[in-house]
């Protein structure tokens, strides 16, 4: 090898660490955006809620009949997709949740591990219908939010560039993240919902109805989830079958970062993105999905409680 | 006002000293699932007087606290009957939320802080019913003023404090809330007798600005020092009740530990 051969080596590989970091971060920021509903209804009120990764698909879906009666950029969709979630999410815990939920069983008196599986068990079953729900009304085609961005790409140099759609989406995960932070810990609902997940039971002294608490975290959960679900359908194809893959993407986002923490799923997301894009780098397409699930066991072997947790 | 539903509403008998009683319990029994804790409880809580509770472990001192918060409404698991007025309105059927709302609130036993929340805001979910939200800035100084120490730590998350510190932020927590009423579960358990005092201290400040106290304290002689009227309990009943300084401490000590002479003058 002479040395300018060496040299362009080492360019390329160089190259390739900084592609992967680039991307996986910004990849990353989506990621935590899947996660963060799964991380916050398990944090306030331990649902563990299987369907998470159905309503991102719902989210998408509800941007497809927007488009349908309004022919504007997707974006757009995002000022009725995300209050419109945040209702359903509301509604849903008051309605559904909140009588099936590991606190009503014990209010109930049944045994705490019947208590953590109905719930599981309710939300699988919420999953399953949603996703037929789905399919009955807008069959198995599948669709995408088309935009005109959708091939725009941020030129850093000759030859690194990040899709600027990704970018996008990474910048609005990020607002959404901090929001959500400033939101928790600077108003009197969002004090509320940390309250009622530190302790339920002590809660009400404070003037808290927690039924109405855990209907805002399920309702800001199931908003974020759409926000997703809207960006996610902006840059790849969805069916209604495709709920599943997403929330296998939240848990490990969850693992890695722990419990119970913003920073811990933004963080825990770029892990798992840049795992996964260094991954495919090196050792072909098919390495990704399982360079993060080794990253997730990994994780879970040497620090089970996630790298941010307190 | 429903006169005739409340047995000893508006115009019934005056309680003690003539005035109009604060709260009025009658017929107050408790369950836990299939167990009695509670037998027919009677008797009525003076517009700012401080009521102490005394009786040994298990007599159903806290339980009569959280029945009187709503916090023994939870369906099967645990119950109440009878009737609790607060001035004609009834509270025995409400949440604990609204009950709050009405002006009565409790320091739970063992102090229930929220343990990764900081001083500050740990005293601002006391403040989260809407009539309290406004107030909330002045309020939160009112309670540095009282306690200076938590002025200082207000950054720190609670579970870091001592039990004296934490104690501190329960009863700030409480005082949030703006309540008519404080009903205080065994403030001194774990604590040094010299904080202990210290604490005392404060709740003799909070019932002097006009709070209507309920305490539950062990140390008996501690408890006939700070308060205006005793109950004792005993294996769920009152059993002797009466002005501290009428009655003598053998007279208490035998109801609290359910001898005869005790069951007779009650
Ligand atoms: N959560 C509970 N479940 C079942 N029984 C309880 C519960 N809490 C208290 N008890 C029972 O109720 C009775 C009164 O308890 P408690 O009110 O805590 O007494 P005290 O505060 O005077 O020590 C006791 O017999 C106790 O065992
Ligand atoms: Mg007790």
């Amino acid at each position: 090898m002479t040395p300018e051969e060496f040299n362009i080596e080492l360019y390329w590989s160089l190259i390739d660490i900084v592609n992967g970091l680039l991307t996986g971060s910004v990849i990353g920021g989506y990621y935590a955006m899947i996660s963060i509903g799964l991380a916050m209804t398990f944090g306030v009120m331990r649902l563990v809620n299987l369907a998470h990764g159905d309503f991102i698909i719902v989210g998408a879906y509800l941007a497809v009949v927007m488009l349908n009666f309004l022919p504007v950029s997707p974006f757009f969709t995002l000022i009725i997709v995300v209050p419109l979630m945040f209702c359903l999410g509301y509604v849903l815990q008051r309605v559904l949740i909140n009588h099936v939920s590991v606190q009503a069983m014990e209010r109930k008196g049944l045994s705490t591990n019947y208590g953590l599986m109905a719930p599981i068990l309710v939300t699988f079953g919420l999953g399953i219908f949603i996703s037929h729900l789905l399919l009955g009304i807008f069959e198995s085609d599948a669709r995408q939010l088309k935009n005109s961005l959708a091939f725009s790409a941020i030129r850093i140099s000759e030859d690194l560039n990040i899709s600027l759609l990704r970018f996008i989406f990474f910048v609005i995960g990020v607002i959404i993240l901090i929001a959500l932070h400033l939101y928790l810990n600077r108003t009197h609902a969002g004090r509320a919902i940390r309250a009622a997940s530190d302790d339920a039971e002590i809660s009400p002294l404070m003037g808290i109805n927690t039924a109405h608490v855990y209907g805002l975290a399920l309702g800001i959960s199931m908003a974020i989830a759409g926000a997703a679900g809207v960006m996610i359908g902006m840059i790849r194809t969805f069916q209604p079958f495709d709920g599943p893959q997403f929330l296998l993407i939240a848990f490990g986002a969850v693992i890695i970062g722990g419990l119970g923490s913003i920073v811990g799923s933004l963080v825990g997301g770029i892990l798992l993105g840049i795992t996964q894009v260094l991954a495919g780098t090196y050792f072909g397409p098919s390495a990704q999905l399982v360079g993060g699930y080794m990253l997730i066991l990994f994780v879970l072997a040497f620090k089970p409680q996630g790298l941010f947790s307190r | 006002m429903s006169i005739s539903v409340s047995k000893r509403g508006f115009f019934a008998e005056p309680g003690r000293g003539g005035k109009r009683p604060l709260l009025t319990i009658s017929e107050l029994s408790a369950y836990y699932g299939q167990l009695r804790a509670l037998y027919d409880i009677e008797f009525q809580v003076m517009p700012g007087e401080v009521l102490a509770v005394i009786g040994a472990n298990g007599a159903g001192k806290s339980t009569l606290l959280k029945s009187i918060v709503g916090m023994m409404n939870r369906g099967k698991t645990a119950h109440i009957t009878g009737t609790i007025d607060m001035r004609g309105r009834r509270l025995e059927r409400l949440n604990t939320e609204k009950i709050v709302d009405a002006g009565v609130t409790m320091v739970p036993e063992g102090r229930r802080l929220f343990p990764r929340l900081t001083v500050e805001e740990n005293l601002m979910t006391g403040a989260y019913l809407a009539r309290c939200r406004g107030k909330a800035p002045e309020k939160l100084e009112e309670i540095y003023d009282m306690f200076p120490r938590l002025g200082e730590r207000r950054a720190q998350i609670v579970n870091q404090m001592s039990g004296g510190e934490q104690q501190m932020v329960a009863i700030g927590r409480a005082l949030m809330s703006d309540p008519q009423v404080v009903l205080f579960d065994e403030l001194s358990l774990g604590l040094a007798p010299s904080i202990v005092d210290d604490i005392y201290v404060k709740v003799g400040q909070i019932n002097q600005a006009g709070v209507t106290c309920i305490v539950i304290e062990q140390d008996m002689k501690r408890a006939l020092a700070v308060s205006n009227h005793v109950l004792v309990l005993l294996e769920g009943a009152v059993v002797l009740e009466g002005d501290p300084r009428e009655l003598d401490v053998d007279q208490v000590t035998s109801a609290y530990f359910g001898s005869d002479i005790g069951r007779a003058s009650a």
